[in-house]
């Protein structure tokens, strides 16, 4: 006798749950589908718990290794694996239509009763229902064997999201709700609501099947309820077709309520079916949940309710570590929902895949706009005939089983797609003509089609749209490249690299993938002794990601004729090499980088903005801003009072001042004016810059102020400034004094120094300088007179250009450069611009910075060979740690 | 057999009337105005070593051809070069076709390259090799080309007031070439690129945007506020020189 449970019987006794304990059998030859004997009812030998995954039970291959460009599986398995489960289908199902359902699999589930395979899907985006009706016999218990097969189905691009072992991972088993269905033979195979906010009301769309194949006649009941609000309306109905459409329009009235991301209101329309052969009576009901919206092109933005929206989003990858698989539940996704609402943000993009229902359950509620894509990627779209049909029903698919939801305004075909365009322009058309709910495009960042009603891309015609970094001033924007015919959308913006932090690790201990990569990274990090840095590393990198954001963001949103766009990303991206730039971790765990109340001053529905040419200055001069308001909220600012002021760093108010009081528009990025402040008698080096919007919209900006030194770097008898390593330097030390050694960059061998963090990662975009910012030691006697951060910000963008990056990894240990440069984790090798040493009984100061082009125009690079000058002239500066000579002429050129 | 029971409302669509307007181009503005440094090297250099982020550059070094038509293969092509001989069109290369045959009488010739990088490369087996422009090995009928020399152009940020223009002669060379039209505020929006290589394009000297007949997209807007009542400056640059004398106006996107 095989696995038999006593099932529990659901509600109206139309369905038997089968989550639970199901026989199971991994196949990893591949053998058992083609040799099943058709005589023999093989039973599975073990069990396993559905919903789950072979993950769960540590069902695979025990994976040795530590993959070092992505979290690591610990139980590899990718291959039929066959569940089983022995189900008594009740007698008083006869007659019914009877279906096994499960809300998501991985990939091709196959089905068979008994002995005989009878259905076989292949969706990956969405459910699989199998009609098992001919095959199963009411009041006989038959033994149901499911071969999942994760395999690759067809010759898709592997780093699609649905699939990819970047991040979920490429999962085989069953999840969400697994239930075997009956229901009467005349049903409501499709329920499609249509909104049209004009007129109040919505078109149903039903697709009603007649497995009776008898005349049926009845009527359709419909009630329509939301938050004080209850509608009902019936058709008749009358078929001798198998497969009949009735539309019909139902007017919802005048105190029906639009939904936005603002005001996210739902109805539910509840479709009852009662009809007759003349001899039996069936019923079924089918629900869905709606709002009422609309979705349009307009000219620079996407229109909802005709109103222009700007989306702030994020790009969602299926970066699900915990579980290796995206969650079906609600409280998990709406975990995400909040937190995306709460930093400001109203839009997600689902890069190369399909999110489940509790997704978009979630975004219902939490007025989240979606992007979905099937799992189509790279070079998916040359020709293949059975790859092109796989997409041709997935996208049908994807439109059918979530096209109610008013959260999915965007879809797209896929990410970044090359090969045939002319089925690309195909699908994208078909799509416009099934259902109009929802704008549609190509591909992102690639070939234009004729039927894209928006455009998501790193570049258009006219430029580059896309934002990887920030500047020291802000007056620029992508209007101009941003304007084409169809709205445009910022491509993957962002991603700044942040050094691993190391504290990750303990987090997998219960989940199907492990940090292996930390391990080995921070191995390296102990060896070239620097272990104890880690978390500084991570610390520095991760507040210049922060800065940067705020930087790209404010740039965006200073585009008012961009329709939006998506950072990549909020959390870290696991795979292609790990890229660690979100300031989430993998888990949606805030990595402590920013609050959301300081990242929601510059992503928000409303934000005050700023724009001004740099961000240091000297004492002489004025800072000039022209402020603007970016307002894409539910309402025009009546009567805004707008003021300014400048804090130093203490906090204390220095100056202030007041914009014209006016109305700032809605659905806009308005200029509100300028102001000018007088850099004089400042003396704390750093100050703030405040806008503020009634109260309420507040951002701010730091700028530096440095007075102008002239006669820098003067010899005395005791310190000698040389450029060169020579013999009038060595006979310096030698009668233990003081040298500063500030060769010229083009002399000094090494990296290229870089203001800006490394793009997306260094393993996979292994392009020079290969370094992930700065850690300043701030707190050392050298910067006694330069105000600075343990992370580099804008003020160091003049001395960072200037500088080159020395090679340290054979200077002793114990040496540590006051200006270290962190390399790339998989390198981990010391790295600085500015160190200090004992040589030949001297004290060595080395500087790899330009002090001589430019120097008018470099404040921060003035003030900071000021506070070297007076440190290596004053007692404190006192080298600890000996240099050999072969070290200082190993990054000399000579 | 399927039937639907309650028809739809239905809507009429009206085609807009296509009317498009013509604007001939018969002032050139030669490519060498807008050289920059060259650099010299054994091997053609990639635009990382040549410190170029994105744009166009010219590769020229000089051959020696024995028969009428010798094989020219190169190892990498990111993402798009047009080739000369002594000043005439032999065909264009991209990654996917790195061989062509260059016809020219036996002897000393100057070959050129014009390049450009259409963008990263962000994904597949090349992603971690991010070079740009020509590098590796050229050959002709199998001999290692070398002393190539280099010229970076700068076109997309060039100042156009700068350039002289003559009267177009028939030559085969990349240029800016030049037109005028009156603007008669009928609403076209469209600069219909059709039949035109790989370019640059200024309306009233600011920048409006790039095509490529590669693309399906074959047209560029025209923001409304960019265009002046009466005489209207039009400037493309063309990298392949496909002959075009004229270009039109159109009402709407142009998509092959």
């Amino acid at each position: 006798m095989g696995l038999f449970l006593q099932v529990a019987l659901l509600k109206a006794q139309d369905a038997i749950d089968l989550s639970g304990t199901w026989g199971f059998q991994t196949d990893v030859m591949d053998f058992r589908r083609g040799s099943l004997s058709p005589r023999y009812n093989h039973l599975l030998q073990e069990t396993i718990k559905l919903p789950g995954i072979t993950d769960d039970y540590q069902i695979g291959y025990k994976n040795p290794y530590k993959y070092i460009d992505r979290l690591t599986r610990k139980y590899e398995y990718m291959g039929p694996a066959w569940y089983q489960r022995d189900i008594e289908i009740p007698a008083e199902w006869k007659g019914k239509k009877i279906f096994l359902y499960f809300e998501r699999t991985h990939w091709l589930s196959s089905v068979f009763v008994d002995t005989k395979e009878v259905s076989s899907i292949d969706y990956v985006s969405v459910p699989h229902n199998h009609d098992l009706s001919s095959f199963v016999k009411p009041g006989k218990k038959h033994r149901m064997t499911i071969c999942i097969d994760n395999r690759f189905q067809y010759n898709t691009h592997k780093w699609n999201h649905a699939h990819t072992e970047f991040t979920q991972i490429n999962w085989n088993g069953i999840l969400g709700e697994i239930k075997l269905l009956a229901i009467d033979p005349v049903y409501l195979e499709d329920l499609q609501v249509y909104p049209n906010i004009a007129d109040q009301s919505i078109k149903v769309k039903l697709r009603v099947n007649n497995a009776t194949k008898k005349q049926i006649k009845g009527k359709v009941s419909f009630v329509i309820e939301g938050t004080n609000y209850s509608l009902k309306d019936e058709v008749a109905l009358v078929s001798t077709d198998s497969v009949t459409f009735v539309e019909t329009t139902i007017p919802l009235g005048k105190h029906i309520k639009l939904w936005d991301e603002f005001n996210p209101n739902l109805y539910r329309i509840n479709c009852q079916l009662n009809t007759s052969d003349g001899k039996n009576s069936y019923r079924h009901e089918k629900a869905t949940t709606f709002g009422m919206r609309e979705v349009k092109q307009g000219k620079n933005h996407v229109l909802l309710n005709n109103r222009p929206i700007h989306l702030r989003g994020n790009v969602e990858n299926a970066v699900f570590p915990k579980t290796g698989h995206a969650p079906l539940d609600d409280a998990s996704w709406e975990r995400i929902m909040v937190l995306m609402k709460t930093y400001g943000m109203n839009h997600l993009r689902f890069h190369s895949w399909c999110p489940p229902a509790a997704a978009f359950r979630m975004a219902d509620k939490h007025g989240i706009y979606f992007e979905v894509e099937m799992p189509m990627w790279g070079k998916d779209a040359e020709p293949d005939e059975s790859r092109y049909n796989f997409f041709r029903r997935e996208i049908k698919a994807i439109l059918k089983e979530y096209g109610n939801h008013p959260s999915f305004v965007l879809y797209c075909n896929g990410n970044e797609i090359t090969g045939n365009f002319d089925f690309i322009e195909e699908l994208t058309a078909e799509g416009r003509k099934a259902d109009p709910r929802h704008l549609y495009s190509g591909s992102t960042a690639r070939t234009r089609v004729k039927s894209d009603q928006y455009y998501v891309s790193q570049q258009t015609n006219k430029g580059p749209v896309k934002v990887y970094e920030g500047l020291p001033g802000t007056d620029w924007d992508k209007n101009l490249e941003s304007d084409v015919d169809v709205p445009v959308i910022s491509h993957e913006s962002g991603q700044r690299c942040i050094y691993p932090n190391f504290d990750e690790i303990k987090k997998y201990a219960n989940s199907p993938v492990e940090a292996r990569n930390f391990e080995v990274f921070s191995d390296l990090l102990q060896k070239n002794g620097m272990l104890d840095q880690a978390k500084d590393f991570f610390r520095a990198s991760g507040a210049l990601t922060v800065l940067e954001y705020k930087a790209v963001i404010e740039a965006l949103l200073r585009s008012g004729k961009s329709a939006g766009f998506q950072l990549l990303s909020m959390n870290d991206f696991p795979g292609q090499g790990y890229a660690p730039v979100g300031i989430f971790d993998p888990f949606w765990d805030s990595k402590g980088l920013v609050t959301a109340e300081k990242f929601s001053e510059f992503c928000a529905p409303t934000v005050a903005l700023l724009r001004y040419d740099k961000s240091s200055f000297f004492n002489t001069e004025t800072f000039r801003g022209k402020a603007e308001v970016y307002n894409f909220s539910n309402s025009a600012l009546e009567n805004a009072k707008i003021k300014w002021w400048l804090t130093d760093t203490a906090g204390n108010v220095l100056k202030k001042g007041t914009l014209k009081r006016q109305t700032i528009a809605n659905e806009n990025v308005s200029p509100v004016g300028e102001f000018e402040i007088s850099l004089k008698n400042i003396s704390t080096q750093k100050v703030t810059v405040h806008l503020a919007v009634n109260d309420s919209i507040k951002n701010s900006w730091d700028i530096w102020v440095y007075p102008k030194h002239q006669h820098l770097m003067q010899s005395t008898a005791n310190v000698l400034y040389t450029d060169v390593y020579d013999d009038v330097a060595k006979r310096q030390l030698a009668q233990g004094k003081t040298v500063v050694l500030y060769p010229s960059p083009d002399q000094v061998k090494g990296r290229k120094s870089l203001f800006h963090n490394h793009f997306w990662n260094p393993i996979m975009f292994a392009w020079a300088p290969m370094t992930i910012g700065n850690l300043v030691h701030h707190k050392q006697a050298m910067f006694n007179d330069f105000l600075t951060s343990y992370h580099t910000d804008w003020q160091w963008w003049d001395i960072l250009n200037h500088a080159k990056v020395i090679e340290m990894q054979h200077a002793p240990q114990q040496l540590r450069p006051f200006i270290q440069v962190i390399d790339s984790y998989d390198n981990n090798q010391k790295l600085g611009i500015g160190f200090e040493a004992k040589l030949h009984g001297g004290k060595l100061l080395v500087l790899a910075l330009d002090t001589k082009n430019d120097m008018d125009n470099r404040p921060a690079t003035q003030q900071l060979l000021y506070s070297i000058d007076n440190y290596v002239k004053s007692e404190k500066f006192s080298p600890q740690v000996a240099v050999d000579e072969t070290f200082i002429q190993s990054f000399l050129e000579k | 057999m399927v039937r639907t029971m309650i028809l739809s409302m239905m809507t009429v669509f009206w085609g807009q009337p296509l009317m498009a307007q013509e604007i001939r181009l018969e002032e050139k503005a030669s490519v060498n105005q807008v050289y920059n440094k060259a650099v010299e090297a054994e091997n053609a250099l990639s635009l990382n070593d040549l410190d170029i982020e994105s744009g166009y550059v010219l590769y020229q070094t000089e051959i020696n051809t024995d028969a009428e038509s010798e094989e020219l293969e190169l190892e990498n092509v990111r993402d798009y070069a047009v080739v000369y001989v002594d000043g005439k069109v032999q065909g264009s290369l991209t990654d996917k076709s790195k061989k062509l045959a260059i016809k020219a009488n036996p002897g000393k010739h100057l070959l050129q390259f014009y390049v450009e990088n259409i963008g990263r490369i962000t994904y597949g087996p090349e992603i971690t090799d991010n070079s740009k422009g020509i590098f590796g090995t050229i050959t002709l009928d199998g001999n290692d080309l070398q002393d190539w020399k280099m010229i970076p152009l700068t076109v997309r940020n060039y100042p156009l007031k700068d350039l002289v223009f003559e009267q177009r002669s028939v030559n085969d060379s990349p240029g800016f070439y030049k037109g005028h039209f009156e603007h008669n505020l009928s609403g076209n929006k469209y600069l219909n690129m059709t039949g035109w290589g790989m370019g640059e394009v200024w309306l009233n000297q600011k920048y409006l945007g790039s095509y490529w007949e590669e693309e399906k997209q074959q047209s560029i807007l025209i923001p409304s506020e960019d265009l002046k009542p009466g005489k209207n400056e039009l400037v493309i640059f063309e990298l392949k020189n496909n002959q075009q004398k004229k270009i039109s106006l159109s009402p709407t996107p142009v998509f092959k």
